[in-house]
């Protein structure tokens, strides 16, 4: 934003963001077009888009001339696509919510700003219309990490109102911050799927010609098009490279990287597929697969808020456990140390867990273990640490994500008695955890698949 | 008339516009949005991966879809990048957002700026300019307005520049056919910097004055980057009733007045070829497909594209008869812009009825079969491609394109410098339009504060001062001169000032010698800058004499080895103080006393390089006293 003294300034020039000026101070003399503020620039300082296109700034000063010479353009409003029905074609729901694969640079406030009408989208990426009938249902439009199990639940009732009204698949394309715990949600909210439900985003904004979303996008309108995959799944870039995008069920995906686009990893499991960029799909994976079924599909999206997912650090004080106590929570979630291992041997009594686990699971706290390593499972009886844990009621996640757990003991707990959430935390319900640990599940070589020189 | 004068008449009459953007590469550490390194690796080092990529053209801020953006994604090219241990990060491969910019490339811009007397704007905003010609991984390419309005005095003109900018370098292209291009992104991202005069430098030779004196203000200052392709400029040009036309890749600046002169005169044909065709009320027909015809040719190239499951696409020229074989330039003629614009799409080139048929193989009916299914007659032309099918209907609506505009005359476009021996260009995309620019919202803006102006007035490379101060240590004005223009200047300065080596004779040797040297089939350009510096400094104690440098450099081209090696193994040593007087009293014995210039002609003859004159003199001159 600009300062008080230009917005006054400008005021009683009769000059609004937008005008095309002439604007001179003691050593410079531009005309352009005044460009809004960004919250990054120095406040007393006008920026000025030349006709060369590039923006400038020119300082402030209460004696500088100024002179509108053209009133600012409406806002620009982006073409619309016109979304021919192609006959024969399968019927897929694209449910909108935001993130950047919606963003755009706003040239008002020259900031990112989440797209409102689908239908930009759609211009974008005109092929999408060749893979599938598509119906585009803006739900909302938020960025990811403002995203809570209330948008959650919507999006699931919306994924099974689409499929119960005929779509051959859906896609949710999603801000990826948190689009793990959204892809996890929504796989235990929708325990009797029968059709593929592919969640997708975009690392790269879609106003760049290198962005992410336009390979991402088509590739998940195939998957949920063509294949027979019942299950929620991930699909993003499988390597830096664009030339095919994983789908990774979307209990075992994560996000491991801040910035690269195929910072989505499918963990403890391998993916299902790999859909290329001729949109062939190569499976991968023993996978849920559609049938024949006339069984509406459920959408169970009841939602315990009162969960916590704790992160186990040395220094880490035991007493947060008697905080959420105090607050009501039904469930904590610990993200050990290897293992599942919390402090507890220690002779520093402010350090050791021990006691404070033995309360809350004696308050009827439902307490699962999972492992801050992220790869690997849990293991209660390597050490007597552990052992002593699961004696206190501990119950150890196997090979579930931390995200993961902390999501299906909420949707738990929602949908079920205490006793029975406890008992179920560590049972296999849509994938999340399994008994056996492929060698192939954790990848070493970070080029693999990149060979150089070819 | 004065010849100068005469000159600029000419070219005003024709309406000669013509502009410069310099591109230099600075000489920063590192990158200018990551810290990746700047230095190029070596020819031996293998890339550590290969990253591929499609870029796609998106509605810009304004809504609208660059021109040639659109017609380089029309190519649907795969783009590969080349990933460098040392020089690629994420940020350059679009996996990371920007670093600050780069403190150091940001101060040596703003000095440029005062250099060429502009005004530095008061914060500076990065943008993003697209790029879809996939040299840049994220599409497009940093760039920063840094100052505005200047100007410098070039051979009597005043020559204004009106805006400079820091930007990042794009990625080198390694290699690139219809289907996939290969970039190296190790220079990906160097700062560079892009000063641009105005439309009018009065003709083709000012503009090669204009481009030295620029190129060389930057070389003075220390802070550029020096060698192949660190500095590059793109001309602007365009004439009365022509185009505006960008000139890109001119290596050598001694060559932009041959280039100019060529731009000239193919804008003139073009216009030329405009009015006859419109005499003859010429027209372009539409592409069809005419495979059939030729489904068991005896014409290589259209059968090997059959074979491949190709097409061949023709389509009719009413009235281009003999035009189409006109030449524009010297060896190109009007069909070889078009098929430029054809291979846009990934073909080979194409055919035109201009052209000798017989030399192709085509027989009598097919003729009479592709005339038919166009609809000419033997009068009229006809352009043919072959290619795969996806590739040749493209090719042929390029084609198309082309074609008609020759009706109308000019197309502005983008022109590769491409032919050192005819000094002519190639088509390489339509001229960009202005709406290609969006702010770069991942870097902050850069406020310009007064020191950073004062710091830039201080350390403000001046040719003038530079002059000056070369007068005094150097008395020879023409020396002075080149060495101004020299690459080798700064290294000029950095020798008289470690080696305390006498700076004209320094100067002689850098600039005259070595040049010298090279002519006489020494390769001097192997002789490390150490080993020159070794040389001067073996001079300037006493241990060689200003002769046996020149035996030096010979050695040192041949093989970089220790200075002093070279000496003892050579003999170099000087003989001086006692060990001259000694040669000098032999060489009195054995003149039997003819006097001491035939003493000093004995010492020289024997030991030319290895005694100085001076010092011989001075003990001749006791001998005689």
């Amino acid at each position: 934003m600009y300062s008080k003294e230009i917005l006054d300034f400008f005021k009683k020039k009769g000059i609004s963001i937008g005008d095309r000026v002439s604007i001179s101070s003691r050593d410079m003399a531009l005309e352009g077009e005044i460009m809004p503020k960004t919250e990054a620039g120095d406040r007393a300082t006008i920026v000025i888009k030349l006709d060369s296109g590039y923006n400038t700034g020119i300082k402030f000063s209460e004696d500088m001339d100024i002179e509108k010479l053209a009133s600012g353009k409406a806002e620009v409003s982006f073409p619309k696509a016109k979304v021919t029905q192609k006959k024969g074609l399968p019927k897929v729901t694209l449910i909108y919510t935001g993130g950047t694969i919606g963003s755009k640079v706003d040239y008002k406030s020259g900031g990112v700003y989440t797209l409102t009408k689908p239908e930009e989208l759609l211009y974008e990426v005109p092929e999408l219309s060749n893979i599938a009938n598509i119906e585009i249902v803006p739900l909302f439009s938020i960025f990811s990490e403002d995203m809570s199990y209330l948008e959650w639940q919507k999006i699931a009732e919306k994924v099974a109102e689409s499929l119960n009204s005929g779509s051959n698949g859906v896609v949710v394309t999603i801000g990826t911050d948190t689009m793990h715990y959204a892809a996890s949600a929504l796989s235990f909210m929708l325990p009797n799927l029968n059709a593929p439900v592919a969640v997708t985003g975009a690392q790269r904004s879609s106003d760049r010609g290198s962005s992410d979303a336009f390979m991402n996008l088509t590739c998940a309108v195939a998957a949920a098009a063509r294949s027979d995959i019942a299950e929620v799944f991930v699909c993003m870039h499988a390597s830096s490279s664009d030339d095919r995008c994983a789908l990774i069920r979307g209990t075992r995906a994560r996000k491991m990287h801040t910035s690269r686009r195929d910072a989505f990893k499918s963990i403890n499991d391998t993916p299902i597929a790999f859909v290329d960029r001729a949109h062939k799909i190569t499976y991968n994976n023993n996978y849920k697969r559609a049938g024949a079924s006339d069984k509406k599909t459920d959408a169970k999206t009841s939602f315990e808020e009162r969960v916590a997912l704790v992160k186990i650090h040395p220094n880490s004080n035991p007493e947060i456990m008697e905080f959420y106590s105090s607050k009501g929570y039904k469930g904590i979630i610990l993200e050990g140390t290897g293992l599942g291992h919390v402090a507890a041997t220690t002779q520093h009594r402010q350090f050791n867990w021990l006691q404070h686990i033995r309360n809350a699971t004696d308050k009827g706290i439902v307490v699962g273990m999972t492992s801050q390593c992220i790869n690997g499972r849990v293991h209660s009886s390597v050490y007597s640490t552990a052992r002593e844990l699961s004696d206190a009621g501990v119950i150890y996640c196997d090979d579930m994500l931390p995200e993961t757990a902390y999501v299906k003991l909420c949707w738990l707990l929602g949908n079920h008695r205490r006793e029975e959430a406890a008992r179920l935390l560590n049972r296999d319900l849509v994938g999340e955890m399994k008994k056996r640990s492929g060698y192939e599940e954790f990848e070493e070589d970070e080029y693999a698949g990149e060979s150089a020189g070819k | 008339m004065p010849a100068n004068q005469q000159e600029n008449e000419r070219y005003s009459a024709l309406g000669f516009m013509c502009g410069l953007e310099i591109h230099q590469r600075l000489a920063t550490s590192e990158k200018l949005f990551c810290p990746c390194s700047t230095s190029i690796p070596s020819k031996d080092e293998k890339p550590i991966a290969d990253v591929s990529r499609y870029q796609k053209a998106v509605a810009g801020e304004l809504g609208a879809i660059d021109v040639s953006a659109e017609f380089e994604e029309q190519k649907n090219r795969e783009f590969v990048y080349r990933v460098y241990k040392d020089n690629t990060c994420l940020v350059d491969l679009d996996e990371e957002p920007p670093h600050s910019p780069n403190r150091e490339a940001v101060a040596h811009a703003l000095s440029f700026a005062k250099a060429m007397n502009m005004h530095i704007v008061h914060e500076i905003q990065p943008m993003r300019k697209a790029v879809v010609d996939g040299s840049d991984p994220s599409a497009f390419q940093r760039t920063m307005l840094v100052a505005l309005n200047g100007a410098i005095d070039v051979d009597g003109h005043r020559i204004n520049i009106p805006s400079m900018f820091l930007e990042e370098e794009s990625s080198g292209i390694e290699s690139a056919d219809a289907n996939t291009a290969v970039y190296n992104t190790d220079r990906l991202g160097i700062p560079l910097i892009e000063i641009d005069t105005d439309p009018h430098i009065p003709n083709p030779r000012v503009a090669k004055l204009v481009a030295l004196q620029i190129g060389t203000v930057l070389r003075i200052s220390g802070a550029v980057q020096r060698g192949i392709g660190s500095i590059r400029q793109d001309v602007n040009m365009s004439i009365k009733d022509g185009a505006r036309v960008e000139i890109k890749g001119v290596q050598e600046l001694d060559l932009i007045d041959k280039f100019l002169d060529n731009e000239i005169l193919r804008q003139q044909k073009l216009i030329e070829i405009r009015e006859r065709l419109k005499k003859a009320e010429a027209t372009v027909g539409v592409a069809k497909d005419v495979t059939h015809i030729f489904a068991n040719t005896n014409i290589g190239i259209i059968s090997n594209q059959l074979k491949k499951h190709g097409v061949a696409v023709a389509f009719s020229l009413r009235g281009f008869k003999g035009v189409l074989g006109t030449e524009v330039n010297p060896n190109k003629r009007l069909g070889t812009e078009i098929s430029d614009y054809a291979k846009m799409a990934g073909v080979q080139g194409l055919i035109h009825s201009d052209e000798d048929m017989n030399k192709y193989g085509f027989s009598e009916s097919e003729l009479v079969s592709l005339r038919k299914e166009l609809g000419v007659s033997a009068n009229d032309s006809f352009i043919l491609i072959a290619g795969g099918k996806s590739q040749a209907p493209v090719a042929a609506n390029h084609a198309i394109w082309r074609a008609k505009y020759a009706l109308v005359g000019v197309p502005k476009e983008t022109r590769a410098a491409n032919d050192n021996s005819y000094y002519t260009t190639k088509f390489m995309r339509p001229l960009p339009s202005g709406s290609r620019m969006y702010p770069e919202t991942d870097a902050r803006p850069i406020l310009v504060t007064g020191e950073m102006v004062a710091k830039a007035e201080q350390s403000a490379p001046n040719l003038d001062n530079e002059r000056k101060y070369l007068s005094s240590i150097v008395k020879n004005k023409a020396l002075v001169e080149q060495l101004i223009m020299s690459p080798r200047l700064l290294f000029f300065k950095r020798t008289v000032q470690e080696t305390g080596a006498d700076p004209e004779f320094v100067a002689n040797v850098i600039i005259q010698k070595l040049t010298e040297l090279r002519r006489t089939g020494v390769e001097v350009e192997m002789i490390l800058d150490d080993g020159i510096m070794a040389a001067f400094k073996a001079y300037n104690d006493g241990t060689i004499t200003k002769q046996a440098i020149d035996e030096l450099l010979k050695a040192l081209a041949k093989r970089d080895e220790p200075v002093m090696e070279i000496i003892a193994r050579e003999r170099l040593e000087r003989i001086k103080g006692k060990g001259l007087i000694k040669l000098v009293d032999e060489a009195m014995k054995e003149s039997g006393g003819k006097g001491i210039d035939e003493a000093r002609k004995i010492v020289m003859s024997r030991h030319r390089l290895v005694v100085d004159g001076s010092e011989l003199n001075s003990i001749l001159v006791g001998r005689m006293g």
